[in-house]
């Protein structure tokens, strides 16, 4: 699928699935609402509580999955261009962790301080996200290339410090079992039109600068050597990508908690199908995130009488998927 | 053969970039139009994103985002109460005839008020009395759906500590009258809670009679108990995984002090405690209580005792005194928990309401 038909029938078709989605999404729910509520909705003549429930409730909560998919698989396509391993994404390096852990260490100590649109949570979870990361990418770096092997068994080790670390917070606190459940395998239950608000500009401006680069990136997949011989500035790229990773994954973690698998998945999926470069690859990958994580929710929230963990689907649906194309490709 | 290795991915990007022109390197000497930079397709959309963001998202985030959590249009002339977390509330002019009750323990004190005909909507763990099981569910103490709750149109939502602050804000936010109130340390908290539920419902007399009931029935156990000289110790069980306690923080441990008794707990500063079988064989209770659900189950929770936890040894079990709890009423901080506090006092010093010692 990687001729010029191809990837626009991809785009057309994901277009078309986001589409259903969202409309999937603003019929289903606990509370039994027809088509023609709906339709009541969009001529105005709604009832109050239906049109809280269908615009409060379920339009913010889908579009803040949409969001928080796009802006986790945005982030696995810059971290696996970044570190040239289909293996990367901000689970396995262990932003989200490190994220998360910085959004409940903001919790427990009641750090308030908040930039424009970015609570103090939002604003922890960034800089341990980043700490992580960065951490995760100097001792992995030996004599200025990586060993995947060293880059994979870190980020796991760093993940796992930041997640025990979290648990212990979290323990700490009294109200632990909701929290450490909404951290740890996340969730959109609380999904409301401020937070849509908060992830919305940046992620337009992480996925705007993430396409201002795509090419540098295309660049670094031959090596950083070669890149910098044509002109690539290798350093700040670098360092721009990281932070933008960084940011995608904690604005998603400060929000949903950790939804694994997303980031990992989706790129991949993406990749397979229309090929490695990143001025499409970028938009695509947020495109399709955004829509499986638009289901997932759809299934998260509909499948039991009470609510799952996000993350559950996610991992359920994408890890099989996964395996199966990794399959088929060899 | 990954899309990683090197070769392949440049292989591909350089032939696409020359073939279709659609994404040149900006880097690489510029053959075609030196004078003319072509502005690059993936460029151009960055730009246009950064241009749609400045202009629509300020505006977005200004048209529906809830405003500030606390209530600002309270009605001018209607009396303000403050909840358990300090907000205001508007006193309601009438009984609410909506009532969304969010924990069992608000549920039962909600019926013993005889409001149970204008509850509305109730949790899944609420089964007592067994009237309030038909209600309708808004899921659990700590999952319950918002949108359930905003759908039973409320006109009062009482909400309790164990729910989580985050959802009890969201309904706040989404300008549900919710009432939260906290749990106390003892059963001295109880009648204030009747009485904020009592209030807040406009059941004041109602919830006077109530609590003026418990507490004669209170004091008529702490009168037959009179002065204790020798305090059993006592060790309580939960049922479930593990050996869970009561610390001294919670209202059972106050139970157990009430009924004349000291748990061997209670320099546990938390509220549960996992404990371990070494420090009840060190302690050595007199008796042991477990919380159990029937019969049934308290004869497994004995059995599990003295069979994995090795307690065989252990005062209270060579002494059969082991006793049944009623785990329903023990739970929930409710009109019952004078009933435990009777069965408690009962149980551990039956001479005093002249049963055999």
């Amino acid at each position: 699928m990687s001729g010029k038909a191809g990837r626009r029938l991809l785009l057309a078709l994901l277009i078309l699935l986001a589409a259903a989605g969202f409309l999937l999404s603003l019929l289903t729910g606990p509370v039994k609402t027809s088509g023609a509520d709906l339709w009541n909705l969009v001529r105005g003549e709604a009832t109050g509580v239906q049109a809280t429930i269908f615009l409060d409730l379920r339009l913010s909560r889908a579009i803040l999955a949409f969001l928080v998919g796009a802006s986790l698989a945005l982030s696995g396509a810059i971290l696996q261009g970044y570190f040239q391993n289909p293996m990367a994404d901000p689970f396995v390096v262990g932003v989200s962790s490190g994220a998360s852990l910085g959004a409940v260490l903001a919790l427990s100590l009641g750090v308030n301080v908040a930039v424009p649109g970015f609570s103090g949570q939002g604003l922890m979870a960034f800089a341990s996200g980043l700490g992580i990361v960065s951490f995760v990418y100097l001792l992995s770096l030996r004599k200025g290339s990586f060993k995947i092997e060293t880059l994979l068994l870190t980020g796991i080790a760093a993940g796992a410090l930041a997640s025990a670390l979290t648990s212990f917070l979290l323990f700490m606190r009294s109200d632990s079992f909701d929290q450490a459940v909404f951290w740890l395998l996340g969730s959109f239950q609380l999904a409301d039109w401020k937070q849509v608000g908060t992830v919305a500009p940046y992620f337009v401006i992480c996925l705007a600068a993430s396409l201002w680069l795509a090419k540098d990136m295309n660049l670094l997949a031959m090596g950083d050597e070669t890149a910098r011989a044509l002109g690539c500035p290798v350093r700040r790229v670098r360092k721009a990508f990281l932070v933008l990773a960084s940011l995608l994954a904690a604005l998603s973690v400060s929000v949903s908690g950790i939804i694994g698998f997303v980031g990992l998945v989706v790129p991949h999926w993406i990749r397979l199908l229309i090929g490695p470069d990143h001025c499409r690859l970028f938009p695509y990958a947020s495109l399709a995130g955004g829509t499986f994580l638009l289901y997932s929710d759809l299934i998260a929230r509909t499948v039991l009488p009470s609510e799952l963990p996000i993350g559950v689907i996610t991992a359920a649906v994408g890890a099989p998927f996964f395996l199966y194309l990794l399959h088929q490709k060899r | 053969m990954t899309p990683f290795e090197a070769g392949t991915l440049n292989r591909r990007d350089s032939s696409q970039g020359h073939r279709e022109g659609s994404c040149p390197r900006r880097h690489a000497p510029q053959a075609q139009a030196p004078f003319l930079p072509r502005l690059l397709p993936a460029r151009a959309i960055a730009l246009f994103l950064v241009v749609l963001t400045s202009s629509i998202f300020p505006a977005l985030g200004k048209c529906r985002v809830p405003k500030d959590v606390s209530r600002n249009d309270l009605p001018a002339q209607a009396e303000v109460l403050k909840d358990d977390l300090g907000r205001p509330f508007p006193l309601p002019a009438t009984t609410p005839t909506r009532i969304v009750s969010m924990a069992p323990n608000i549920t039962e004190i909600l019926f013993a008020l005889g409001l149970g005909g204008n509850v509305v909507g109730v949790t899944r763990f609420c089964d007592y009395p067994p009237e309030a099981v038909s209600i309708a569910k808004i899921g659990g103490l700590v999952d319950p759906n918002i949108e359930r709750i905003q759908a039973l149109a409320p006109d009062l939502v009482i909400a309790f500590r164990g729910n989580p602050l985050r959802i009890v804000n969201r309904l706040a936010a989404l300008k549900l009258p919710v009432f939260v109130l906290d749990i106390g340390n003892g059963l001295d908290a109880l009648y204030p809670l009747i009485a904020r539920v009592g209030l807040v419902t406009r059941r004041e007399k109602e919830a006077e009679g109530l609590a003026a009931g418990l507490r004669a029935r209170q004091s008529a156990v702490e009168s037959a108990l009179g002065q204790v000289r020798e305090k059993p110790r006592v060790f309580v069980v939960l049922r479930g995984q593990g050996l869970w306690t009561c610390g001294g923080g919670s209202y059972v441990n106050d139970l157990i002090a009430r009924a004349g008794a000291v748990n061997i707990a209670a320099a546990m500063p938390k509220k549960w405690v996992l404990y371990s079988p070494e420090r009840i064989l060190r302690d050595d209770p007199d008796a042991i209580f477990i919380l159990s659900k029937s019969e049934e189950d308290f004869a497994r929770g004995r059995e599990w005792l003295s069979r994995e936890v090795h307690l065989d040894r252990v005062r209270a079990v060579v002494g059969r005194r082991v006793y049944m709890i009623d785990e329903n009423s023990a739970s929930r901080f409710g009109p019952r928990l004078v009933d435990v506090l009777d069965r408690m006092a009962r149980a551990l010093h039956p001479e005093r309401f002249g049963g055999k010692p």
